[in-house]
């Protein structure tokens, strides 16, 4: 796809500069400190990387921004721009009405093909609806910036968000078993 | 049908329709890992969140875990230089 291979290259850029930011200020870090950082880098290069900004991702450097240990990081990857990106508002003025609607087509959906016993169904409607209540809350939580969001867009940014992740998956696995075969390489020359 | 209606954004090309909503839920469903080739119909909206949770967990376990490998590498090389000069130039 056009844009997975682009959104690749981006955050590969993007990540990039910020291992160099990140591992070679202070060389004296422990495993814990240096792989947070890593991982830090990895999420702000996916999150910046995205453009037009979603929602997800501007939940995500706005978190990231909040703590002061990794500002010099942030800031040196975001660039100047200092101010989020811009973000496409159409969502938050129909979150009410999606919101109906989405109940609604899980009630059909939960209704349909159990019309023969209307204590059944009754039943099954009312565990749908709550098992669905509970996995939406956990995928809010899940999906950073997804505790404020109706469930309508809460989809549609679970959907941005696995994308991207597996954008970020597969770039840091290319990246991390290439440098693995090659210290593996070198270590094997050196014991030889 | 007519709350639907009487209920209308101000931005009209913004309309969503029930079926839109269906739509949305299956196309999160096509976007996850399965086994089986023909995603069927038949899984319920909470199945398809479920999944989706399951999915995202484990996608953020391997970036935990990379993050882990790389960061294990990393303080490999800090040791011996002559070897890291390559690794370095890939990653630094």
């Amino acid at each position: 796809m056009h844009t997975s291979s682009t959104l690749k290259k981006e955050f590969l850029k993007k990540w990039i500069k910020g291992l160099q930011i990140c591992c070679s200020s202070n060389k004296k870090m422990d495993l814990m400190e240096r792989k947070k950082k890593i991982k830090l880098s990895a999420d702000i290069a996916m999150a910046s990387a995205k453009n037009p900004a979603t929602s997800w991702s501007n939940a995500l450097i706005s978190e990231a921004k909040k703590n002061k240990q990794d500002t010099i990081l942030v800031n040196s990857l975001l660039g100047t721009e200092s101010d989020l990106k811009p973000q496409k508002n159409t969502d938050r003025i129909i979150s009410v009405h999606k919101r109906v609607q989405y109940k609604k087509i899980l009630k059909r959906s939960c209704n349909a093909g159990k019309r023969m016993n209307k204590k059944k169904n009754l039943v099954a409607t009312i565990l749908a609806k709550r098992l669905v209540k509970k996995r939406t809350k956990v995928l809010k939580r899940l999906v950073p910036g997804g505790e404020s969001m109706n469930e309508f867009s809460l989809i549609k940014e679970a959907m941005d968000y696995m994308l991207s992740l597996k954008v970020q998956v597969d770039v840091m696995r290319s990246v991390v078993t290439a440098a693995e075969v090659l210290s593996e390489d070198k270590l094997m020359k050196l014991v030889e | 049908m007519s709350s639907r209606r009487s209920r209308q954004s101000s931005s009209g090309a913004s309309r969503i329709t029930d079926d839109q909503i269906i739509q949305l839920i299956s196309k999160l469903q096509q976007l996850l890992p399965g086994t089986r080739i023909q995603r069927s119909n038949k899984s319920s909206a909470s199945k398809v969140l479920q999944e989706t949770c399951t999915y995202v967990r484990s996608l953020h376990r391997e970036v935990d875990d990379l993050s882990d490998r790389l960061s294990q590498l990393l303080s490999t090389i800090d040791a011996d230089s002559p070897e890291a000069s390559i690794i370095r130039s890939l990653i630094m």
